[in-house]
């Protein structure tokens, strides 16, 4: 009866309409801002077919870092090779504090750090890591890893993770601040020291041009050309670049943070640094000349605007002007 | 649709005959009649919201003038200009809608068809005219239709010979020959070191790396893997030097270029369909549309440690097509 | 030296001598005399448009081409169509030294150094994918009230065309560019054409001049984009218009309007005003969208090389049915005797759209032949009265939809946080199971509405009254003239051409009516 009722007033239709029009079009707003903006919501279903067992092999770096560079290419490729070198002795033994260039110098962090870092380790990484960061079935092991891999998973809040069910960790708000971070990185390489280290870039002197053609050759393919990211093979995803700072995208690129590969020998450390100031500037703060950018995620969000404000609210004007019995 | 609905006549009446009723005859209004002269219930009001409406749309077209004298930023141009327009539209198309007659006036609809008669003399002048003009001369006749038809088929010519060249093996080769060094796209060869496990590379056959043809057709993945997970296709055992595979970089769906590599799942990905490749079987397609594995380049570390291939592709590469060999 | 003579003098005796309304006296005139038009004017002027809203749905078509020719001519002033490769030096940065073509770079270099450069190619790019939009939506009005039956069968082909015509000038536009994102649809574009058996390679190759990408196809893409589409979409235009000023308006069947009649207002002045202020509508909000919401910013994406590429590429929406169509169709590839036929490419972008545009054009006949109307129809059906026909339009709009809906399998599994591949096993079954369940749920819902009493009916007032004694009395309130008038009732068909007596068929009371009267049913041949 209620339906036979609704059918029968003549306001149905037009606030249907409205409706739709309305709420599509803010629906198509919001996802464009949230696909914008840097997610830390919810929760990865556990699905697909990836489970937690697949978490293992990815982290751990093989033997073999640390091997010379190729001849004829720039030397100065991420790794301990890298033209500038810096020795200190900690406990009597002469061990590599920082290395690098004038474009990214990777630093480990202060011996100082880390009886802080054990603490913290102890307190927030080791029920899944185990007491000396040996790895259990839900969590891969974390020796020779290098400081810049512990660095980039905890200052990017995905550790301490919310589940280990989760297929892919997501980025949050760090429960660890920047320094913390570091103390647990240094903790953990005083293990099992490895490169590479924490890279420091420096922007000064970066050219945003060869950063984007780089950035379209190597990164769009799963980050997308706007870096807004999607959706990947299962459950995987690759994330936004839009809260990254030019420290992360350093680490992400040198340590390759799960499914991410990693870019050593082929990248220089100037093109890392074109990357990352690419990324930093234009990819994270578009121009945008043309309006809203829709979330940067192409023709989809495009094509909803188009059809709901353009068709839409122009066959509403229809409405208006025509009569409607 | 055997559903033909129900046709309902009115019950007071099928007055006018021919079997369509009209049911209550509509004034034909006369644009005299001051009743259907204007709609407003208030014209003098109504009049005044159009007018600002109009001078709105007056000011926000002259902005847009200004905003292009100086030369604004999209934004405002895109204001003014659609405003303007808008409002403009707005205030004329409610002049028209509340302050001009609006009847409802009906306009009679005469029958498109000719009468009977006029279709069979028409038929008729067809038939008779024919059969004396042409089937008469039935040689002449055959003559043109015979001439018109091959200037028909030559006419095609143009498009099948001019437009672009026979594809012949074009779509079959690559540039990849037995011992062609691997570079990147700054044309930089490979060393065996150049790449970590977990690592990725586009390459090119030295040379073509800047060429659209290398770009197009010759771009390869390489990629570095544990050898320890390879699951070696048979005949492939010496294809994969240290870990290194090199797959062909054009999807088997498409050609797009599959550069999504996944290094925990051993996936590559096609970014244009979501074809998934497993990178550690030979690539064989696990998910999606592609058909076939991407073709594996066969390489070989040389004296100096540099990688080169082995062979070329041992088939056509990207998207099939008609004259595909299988394999 | 008549002419001196007979010459007027005075100021009064000019405006006498030109006629009773002065000038324009004069100029209609001088017009009739040399071509005629006094009476056919005079009859164009009170031609007579319905008044329906629905009505006005192919006039967003035809103002966003008009928009789409203005702005498309200014953009005509500042592309290159070439691939030669330059070197960019221009205002964008992140460009600045790439090696980039020359139509891409005239691109950029339009957006950002031109005048409303950038509003420009916006409102180019929202007017195409709007100009699409309103053909289909223009067209789902055409096809659920059966405007399409005879007499106009053939500007439903028409208009079919156009829409097919749109499609493929909005997809070559896209690529003019040569953009990243635009390159990998002609790469796409380059193998569908090679899946065409027999022909395939052939075709491909002739029309890129050889492999892919080759230099040839932007020029020719241009020269097909900017002369021989528009030039087919505007006679095709022409010939759409043509047809239904000659065939006059359908509409809907209500109070007075029966198959010999047109009502509504005419063209001059109403029509006009209204309509002109339309197209000022479009181009306004066109405009705003042009400059406020910022479309396919190719200086983002680079300039297209074959080996670079970006994740989560779509085309523009109107192609997103193929897209997804090729991306939910199974990798069934036949080889043998040293052929191949990629079925995975060939099935859903040549032959589904074949399949789904041949239906599109032979509805009319197709629902004849179910049917076996063959009366002239100027009266509309009312979607409910045919249930069959517009649950099979829901089901079939649905089925597009869903495979529209598969082109953005990545961009829903990373917005709802799902697994890709179930996302696209969603869609592989949705495509056939929602389409059925649309079918069944519209068929019910006509036939239910069929049943409702009045829907769409004057309400009658109740007119509430106080006695002396403080009673409130609520009546329903004196019959107004036309309350009785069944109006939403369809006409009969007349009998146009005459086909001997019907048979005849039992007198049945109208479940429409509500007991009102009795009305007679009649089934047509």
């Amino acid at each position: 009866m209620f339906v036979r009722r609704l059918l029968r007033n003549r306001y149905v239709l037009p606030l249907v309409l409205v409706a739709t029009i309305g709420g599509g079009a803010l629906l198509a707003f919001a996802s464009a801002g949230a696909a914008g903006a840097a997610t830390g919501v919810g929760g990865v279903g556990s699905g697909g077919g990836v489970g937690a067992g697949n978490f293992r092999s990815g982290v751990a770096l093989p033997p073999g870092v640390g091997s010379p560079s190729y001849l004829g290419g720039p030397k100065d490729s991420g790794n301990a090779n890298s033209s500038v070198r810096h020795y200190a002795k900690v406990g009597g033994k002469r061990q590599l504090v920082s290395y690098g260039s004038s474009s990214i110098l990777y630093k480990t962090p202060p011996a100082s750090y880390i009886p802080v870092g054990a603490a913290l380790f102890a307190q927030n990484c080791s029920s899944c890591h185990g007491a000396s960061a040996e790895g259990s079935p839900v969590a891969p092991p974390l020796l020779g890893v290098g400081p810049a891999t512990v660095d980039f998973w905890v200052s990017t809040g995905r550790m301490p993770a919310r589940s280990t069910n989760q297929v892919q960790a997501q980025r949050k708000p760090p429960l660890l601040n920047a320094k913390q971070a570091l103390e647990v990185a240094a903790w953990v390489n005083s293990l099992d020291p490895a490169v590479p280290y924490v890279p420091y870039p420096n922007l000064k002197g970066a050219d945003v041009a060869t950063g984007a053609d780089l950035f379209s050759l190597n990164c769009a393919a799963c980050h997308t050309i706007t870096g807004a990211g999607d959706a990947l093979a299962f459950s995987t995803f690759s994330p936004s670049l839009h809260s990254a700072t030019a420290q992360q995208v350093a680490e992400a690129i040198r340590t390759g943070p799960a499914n991410m590969p990693r870019f050593t020998g082929n990248l220089s450390d100037a093109q890392v640094r074109d990357i990352v100031a690419y990324v930093t500037s234009y990819i994270q703060h578009p121009t945008n000349p043309g309006g809203s950018d829709l979330g940067g995620v192409g023709p989809v969000a495009e094509g909803f605007i188009a059809l709901l404000i353009g068709v839409g609210g122009l066959a509403l004007v229809c409405f208006w002007i025509g009569e409607r019995s | 649709m055997s559903d033909v609905p129900p046709v309902i006549t009115p019950p007071d009446g099928d007055g006018d005959g021919g079997g369509h009723g009209t049911a209550v005859a509509v004034p034909v209004a006369r644009f005299d009649d001051p009743h259907l002269q204007e709609f407003a219930r208030h014209p003098a009001r109504t009049e005044r919201v159009i007018a600002v409406l109009l001078v709105v749309g007056m000011l926000a077209v002259a902005g847009f003038g200004a905003a292009y004298w100086v030369s604004a930023t999209p934004w405002v141009l895109a204001v003014t200009f659609g405003a303007g327009l808008f409002f403009l539209g707005f205030g004329l198309t409610a002049w028209g809608k509340y302050l001009m007659p609006q009847g409802p006036f009906v306009e009679d609809r005469h029958t498109l068809a000719s009468a009977p008669e006029e279709q069979d003399a028409l038929s008729a002048a067809l038939v008779q005219r024919t059969s004396v003009v042409v089937k008469r001369r039935r040689l002449l006749g055959g003559l043109f239709a015979g001439g018109a038809g091959i200037f028909g088929i030559v006419a095609i010519f143009p498009l099948l010979r001019s437009l672009g060249p026979l594809p012949g093996t074009s779509f079959d080769r690559t540039n990849w020959r037995r011992g062609t060094l691997l570079v990147d796209s700054n044309g930089r060869p490979v060393h065996v070191d150049t790449l970590e496990v977990g690592g990725i590379l586009t390459v090119f056959p030295h040379g073509q790396q800047a060429s659209d043809e290398g770009q197009a057709v010759d771009q390869t993945i390489l990629l570095r893997v544990s050898t320890d997970d390879v699951t070696t296709q048979p005949g492939r055992s010496n294809w994969g030097p240290r870990g290194y595979l090199a797959y062909s970089k054009l999807c088997t769906h498409l050609g797009c270029p599959v550069g999504l590599y996944e290094q925990q799942l051993q996936l590559l990905v096609c970014p244009c369909h979501q074809s998934m490749f497993n990178v550690l079987n030979g690539c064989i397609p696990q998910f999606g549309p592609a058909p076939r594995p991407l073709p594996q380049l066969p390489l070989k570390v040389d004296a100096s440690g540099y990688l080169r291939a082995r062979a070329g592709y041992d088939q056509a590469v990207g998207p099939g097509f008609w004259e595909r060999t299988t394999k | 030296m008549t002419i001196a003579n007979n010459a007027p003098r005075t100021k009064r005796e000019a405006q006498a001598a030109l006629g009773p309304y002065g000038r324009t006296s004069q100029a209609v005139a001088e017009l009739d005399e040399r071509f005629g038009l006094a009476k056919g004017g005079r009859i164009f002027l009170d031609k007579i448009f319905p008044d329906h809203w629905s009505f006005m749905l192919g006039e967003i078509a035809l103002y966003s081409f008009v928009v789409l020719i203005a702005t498309g001519i200014f953009l005509t002033l500042y592309f290159i169509p070439s691939t030669t490769q330059i070197i960019y030096h221009g205002s964008y940065k992140p460009l600045d030294g790439q090696r980039v073509s020359e139509a891409y770079a005239s691109t950029v270099n339009l957006s950002f150094s031109v005048r409303a450069g950038l509003l420009m190619r916006q409102m180019h790019h929202w007017a195409a994918d709007v100009f699409v939009g309103s053909i289909v939506l223009h067209m789902a009005r055409i096809f659920f009230t059966g405007a399409f039956r005879k007499p106009r069968e053939t500007n439903w082909i028409i208009g079919t065309t156009l829409l097919i015509m749109a499609i493929l000038n909005g997809f070559i536009g896209y690529s003019l560019p040569d953009d990243l994102v635009s390159g990998t649809g002609l790469r796409i574009a380059y193998s569908i054409l090679l899946s065409i058996p027999f022909v395939g390679s052939y075709l491909a190759s002739f029309l890129f001049h050889g492999n892919f990408p080759g230099d040839a196809i932007i020029p020719r893409f241009f020269t097909i984009h900017v002369l021989i589409l528009p030039a087919i979409i505007a006679g095709l235009i022409g010939a759409h218009l043509g047809l239904l000023v000659r065939q006059k308006h359908t509409q809907f069947p209500g109070e007075g309007r029966t198959e010999r009649n047109v009502v509504g207002s005419p063209m001059f002045p109403t029509f006009m005003a209204k309509t002109t202020g339309f197209l000022f509508m479009v181009t306004g909000v066109l405009g705003v969208l042009g400059g406020l919401a910022q479309i396919n910013p190719i200086w983002q994406f680079g300039s297209y090389q074959a080996d670079k590429i970006s994740y989560a590429v779509q085309p523009d929406w109107y192609m997103g049915w193929l897209d997804g169509a090729l991306r939910i169709m199974p990798s069934w590839e036949w080889t043998g005797w040293g052929h191949t036929l990629p079925w995975e490419v060939f099935f859903p972008a040549v032959l589904f759209p074949g399949l789904v545009f041949n239906i599109a054009f032979g509805w009319p006949i197709i629902e004849r032949r179910f049917t076996g109307d063959n009366e002239m129809h100027n009266l509309l059906d009312r979607p409910r009265d045919r249930p069959k026909r517009t649950a099979f339009g829901a089901a079939f709009f649905t089925m597009l939809f869903v495979v529209f809906g598969a082109s953005s399998t990545d961009v829903l599994a990373n917005y709802f946080h799902v697994s890709l591949n179930d996302v696209l096993w969603f869609f592989r079954i949705a495509v056939f199971v929602i389409p059925v369940i649309v079918y069944a749920l519209t068929w019910r819902i006509c036939v239910e509405m069929q049943g409702v009493i009045g829907v769409g009916k004057r309400k009658r007032a109740m007119v509430v009254t106080r006695t002396a004694s403080g009673e409130y009395v609520a009546e329903v309130a004196e019959a107004r003239p036309d309350d009785d008038v069944d109006e939403l009732h369809p006409e009969p068909v007349p009998v146009l051409i005459d086909l001997g007596p019907e048979p005849a068929l039992p007198p049945r009371t109208s479940p429409v009516d509500g007991g009102v009267g009795t009305a007679v049913r009649r089934v047509n041949r």
